[in-house]
C-alpha cells in the first residue's frame, strides 16, 4: 500500500513545481523585494542601522505580510476542487491531512522565500551602508546587532506562516477562487483589524483589565507579531525591564492560530470528502 | 464501504452473470438532497471483465450513482461494497470535466499520479494507449479539451485499478476520438477490469457495452445486454429501447 510519507512527498514536490512555475509568483516575490526595501530606504535609510530598520518595517509589514499570504495560498486548495482534481485524488485514497499539509507546506516555503528574500537584501544594505556600531553579532542593551535583525526575520517568518494557514482554511472553506479571494481579504482584515478594535474596545469598555491585555493581545495575530518584535528585538536593544508583550503567549498565541487553522481545514476537507 | 450487502432486491431481477466475478456491489442504494429522492431502492453488480454502461436522462441520478459507487458519495440507505483484490487503487476514475494543473506536461501529470501510489509509470505506452504519445511533453495548458479527456482516460488507468468508472468519456470529443474512447475500456473489460461508463451516446454503448442500465426516475428501470434489451422491447436499437423505457415509446 502507498504510505501517507510516498503521498506527501509527491504533493509538495508538486505543489512547490506548481509554484516555481507560476511566473506572478516571482512577480509577488519581486514586489515584495522591492517594497521592503523602499519601506527602509524612505525610513531613516539602510544607514541608520538593523534597529531603526525594524521600526521602519513593523507596522507596514503587519499588513504586506497577510496580503502576500492571501497571494500565495488562497487558490490553493479551490483551485483543485474546481478542476475536479480534488474528486481524483480521492480515487488514490488521499487523506485529508496529507493532503493539507503537503499543500501548506510548497505554500510555505515560497512563501518564506518571498519574506526573508526581501529582508535578507535589507540586511545585506543595511550591513553595506551602515556605520561600524552595528556590526556586534551580540545582543546587549543599547547595541544594534544583525542578530536581533534575524530575530526579526523569524518572527516575520512564523507571523507569515500563521496568516498562510489562515488562508489555506478560506481555500478550503471557499467554493471558488473568486470566493476564497474575497474571503481570504474580509477574514485577514477581520482577524488583524477586528482583533485590535476588539482589545481597544475591551479596554475602554473596561472587560480588559491591564492583567489581561498582555493574554488578549496574544490571541491577535498581528498584535501577538508586534508584541513578540517589541519583547525580543527592539526592547532588548532599549533595555526597557517593564516588557512589552507576554512573549511565550504571544508565541503559543501564532502556534495557535496556525494549528487551530490547519486542523480545522483537515477537518473540513474530510468533511467535504464524505 | 465495508459493510455486508443484502440480498437482491425482490422488484429487480437477479442479473445474468456475464463474465467474472463482482468487484463492486451495491445493495438497496437511496439517496435523498433534502426533501428531494434522486435514488431509491437501486442494487448493482459490478463484475470483472465487463463494461456496465449507466444510461438515462439528465437528472435521473446517474452522477449520483457513480458517485455512490466510487466512496465519494455516502447514500442515506444501503450499502456499497467491493469485492474486488486489496490494491492500492481499488477503483480508478474520470469524472465529467478532467481538468490538471495548467503548469504541467501530460507526463509529468501521469508521473505525478503514479507517485501518488509511489510507482514510477511508463508514461510514454500509457499516454500511446490512448493516442497522445506525441503531446507527452506538451503543457496541460496547450492541450485541446478532448485531449485533456483523453489525458484523463489515462490518468484513470494508472495504477491498474480492478474497477474503472468512467463519467461520461466521450463527451466533447469527435466520432472517432469518441470510438477510440470506448475502445480503450472495452481493451481494459477484455483484460478483466470492471467498467463502468455513463454516456449519452446510445451508439457507443450499444457497440461497446456487454450490460446496461437504463436509470429514470431514481431507479434502474431496465437493465441487461443491449441485445436482451432489444428483445424484450421488441426493438431494434438501443434508442429504442431508451426511447420506450424512458417515453414509453412516445418519441
Amino acid at each position: 500500500m502507498s504510505s501517507a510519507g510516498t503521498q506527501f512527498r509527491a504533493l509538495f514536490v508538486r505543489e512547490l513545481r506548481t509554484v516555481v512555475r507560476t511566473r506572478v509568483y516571482f512577480l509577488v516575490a519581486l514586489g515584495v523585494w522591492a517594497l521592503v526595501v523602499a519601506l527602509v530606504a524612505t525610513g531613516g535609510g539602510g544607514e541608520s542601522g538593523y534597529l531603526p530598520a525594524v521600526v521602519d518595517l513593523l507596522l507596514p509589514l503587519e499588513l504586506l505580510v497577510p496580503a502576500v499570504a492571501i497571494a500565495v495560498g488562497y487558490r490553493s486548495v479551490v483551485a483543485d476542487l474546481e478542476r475536479g482534481e480534488l474528486a481524483v485524488l480521492e480515487s488514490y485514497d488521499v487523506p485529508a491531512w496529507v493532503y493539507v499539509a503537503a499543500i501548506y507546506a510548497g505554500r510555505a516555503i515560497a512563501l518564506s522565500a518571498m519574506l526573508v528574500g526581501g529582508l535578507v537584501i535589507t540586511a545585506v544594505l543595511i550591513a553595506l551602508s551602515a556605520g561600524p556600531d552595528t556590526g556586534i553579532y551580540a545582543t546587549h542593551t543599547g547595541v544594534d546587532s544583525p542578530v536581533l535583525f534575524g530575530r526579526f526575520i523569524v518572527l516575520t517568518v512564523l507571523y507569515g506562516l500563521t496568516m498562510l494557514g489562515l488562508v489555506v482554511l478560506v481555500s478550503v472553506v471557499a467554493r471558488s477562487t473568486r470566493t476564497a479571494l474575497a474571503l481570504a481579504a474580509g477574514g485577514v482584515v477581520l482577524v488583524v483589524a477586528g482583533g485590535d478594535a476588539l482589545v481597544i474596545l475591551g479596554l475602554s469598555e473596561e472587560w480588559l483589565t491591564a492583567d489581561s491585555l498582555f493574554g488578549a493581545l496574544a490571541t491577535v495575530p498581528n498584535s501577538a507579531y508586534r508584541g513578540l518584535v517589541f519583547e525580543t528585538v527592539v526592547g532588548v536593544a532599549s533595555g526597557v525591564e517593564n516588557g512589552y508583550a507576554a512573549a511565550r503567549w504571544s508565541a503559543l498565541g501564532l502556534l495557535g492560530w496556525l494549528a487551530g487553522s490547519l486542523v480545522l481545514a483537515v477537518g473540513l476537507l474530510g468533511r467535504r470528502q464524505r | 464501504m465495508t459493510e455486508t450487502t443484502t440480498p437482491t432486491d425482490a422488484r429487480q431481477p437477479a442479473e445474468t452473470a456475464l463474465a467474472g466475478e463482482s468487484m463492486l456491489t451495491a445493495a438497496e442504494i437511496a439517496h435523498q438532497y433534502g426533501e428531494l429522492s434522486v435514488l431509491e431502492s437501486v442494487n448493482v453488480d459490478v463484475p470483472s471483465g465487463t463494461v456496465t454502461a449507466v444510461i438515462g436522462p439528465n437528472g435521473t441520478g446517474k452522477t449520483t450513482l457513480l458517485r455512490i459507487l466510487l466512496g465519494q458519495l455516502t447514500p442515506t440507505e444501503g450499502t456499497v461494497e467491493y469485492t474486488g483484490p486489496a490494491v492500492d487503487r481499488p477503483i480508478g476514475y474520470l469524472p465529467q470535466q478532467p481538468s490538471f494543473r495548467p503548469q504541467f506536461t501530460a507526463a509529468e501529470t501521469l508521473g505525478f499520479y503514479g507517485a501518488l501510489l509511489g510507482r514510477a509509470v511508463d508514461t510514454q505506452t500509457a499516454l500511446d494507449h490512448v493516442g497522445l504519445a506525441e503531446a507527452a511533453d506538451r503543457p496541460v495548458e496547450a492541450l485541446s479539451g478532448g485531449m485533456r479527456r483523453l489525458l484523463g482516460i489515462a490518468q484513470s488507468l494508472v495504477g491498474e485499478p480492478p474497477v474503472v468508472v468512467f463519467d461520461e468519456p466521450a463527451s466533447g470529443l469527435d466520432p472517432s476520438m469518441s470510438t477510440r474512447a470506448f475502445e480503450i475500456l472495452a481493451d481494459r473489460a477484455a483484460e478483466g477490469t470492471a467498467i463502468v461508463v455513463s454516456s449519452h451516446d446510445l451508439g457507443l454503448v450499444e457497440r461497446f457495452a456487454d450490460r446496461v442500465l437504463v436509470v429514470h426516475d431514481g431507479t434502474i428501470a431496465a437493465r441487461g445486454s443491449p441485445r436482451e434489451l432489444m428483445a424484450e422491447t421488441e426493438t431494434e436499437s438501443l434508442w429504442d429501447v431508451y426511447d420506450a423505457v424512458v417515453h414509453g415509446g412516445d418519441q
